[in-house]
């Protein structure tokens, strides 16, 4: 069987703008920062992605705090948290993504990404975009190096796991 | 950048599959309604596709591998408990298997592959009652 390892996924994405035959011709001080690669671009929009939905699981379960529902998405909102954490470990700092890769895409914390105005999130607005979440990581993935493949695989089916455990 | 070969990719998620085949039918015997129809339904998810790993492997030229006639189990069981511990073990080995899929060259097989890893994650979360930040990984730790 395959061994599969989280901790083996390589980090080839900050030089992802570059051709080989940039390494010999060097780069051109006054071109300005090279184009970001199709790589960085995904994966800072699987970033942005996740960023909302872990705001929109904040807003979800700021209130009631006792209750089964806020223990639950307590325990999902961690889930997303660390895949924060792995995505954006695979942005190298310093490239032309800035560090964490993110930077202007997506919703500021606290705006509540696709509904801040409200509150009040539903548990079926949660699975619709958990639903979304896997399907968007699927198709994105077939185009991907193959250990970043393996991530997004892996979160896809976490998010597909919280849509059955929020009652879908 | 290095991709897995398709072939064994596809070997590795037969394997899988028929590790899967026996050991449901070890937790089946020791599961009873609604717990056993679950076990059922999935046990036939199981067999459909290991038919389909078979024949995309034929496919391609190459003799899909046989499954064993015995597979050890990798723990004692003895009720309903370790039946469904079994078999969110044993959907653990799938998702894994599958994810070698999604390291192939192949964008529609790396789709399949995908497709499957989330419906065996599905299964192992319904039957551990919990859900993973990543299924079919090892623990990770930030590189």
């Amino acid at each position: 069987m395959l061994a599969v390892s989280a901790a083996a996924l390589p980090l080839l994405l900050g030089a992802a703008g570059c051709r080989s035959s940039d390494a010999f011709a060097g780069p051109d001080p006054l071109a300005g920062p090279p184009p970001l690669g199709h790589d960085v671009l995904t994966l800072q929009a699987v970033i942005a992605a996740e960023e909302n939905m872990i705001d929109l699981y904040r807003t979800a379960s700021s209130g009631d705090p006792g209750t089964s529902r806020a223990r639950l998405l307590r325990s999902l909102l961690a889930q997303h948290e660390q895949h924060l954490v792995q995505l954006k470990a695979r942005l190298v700092p310093g490239g032309s993504g800035g560090p964490g890769g993110s930077g202007g895409k997506g919703f500021p914390p606290g705006s509540g990404g696709s509904g801040g105005s409200s509150p009040r999130v539903s548990t079926a607005r949660l699975r619709a975009a958990e639903r979304a979440s896997a399907a968007d990581l699927v198709r994105r993935l077939v185009t991907m190096p193959p250990a970043l493949a393996q991530l997004f695989a892996s979160i896809a089916a976490s998010d597909a796991t919280h849509v059955t455990a929020l009652g879908g | 950048m290095t991709t897995t070969g398709a072939v064994p990719a596809l070997q590795a998620a037969l394997a899988a599959e028929n590790a899967a085949i026996f050991g449901y039918g070890a937790a089946g015997a020791h599961l009873t309604g609604s717990s056993r129809a679950a076990a059922e339904q999935d046990w036939t998810a199981h067999n459909r596709a290991r038919d389909t790993l078979a024949a995309m492997i034929s496919a391609r030229g190459a003799t899909p591998a046989a499954a064993h006639a015995f597979y050890q189990l990798p723990f004692r069981v003895h009720n309903a408990s370790s039946a469904a511990r079994l078999a969110a073990h044993l959907e653990d080995g799938v998702t894994r298997a599958y994810l070698g899929l999604v390291a192939v060259g192949d964008q529609r097989l790396r789709r399949f592959g995908a497709m499957a890893t989330l419906a065996a994650a599905q299964r192992a979360a319904s039957w551990r009652g919990s859900t993973q930040a990543f299924p079919g990984l090892s623990p990770p730790s930030t590189p």
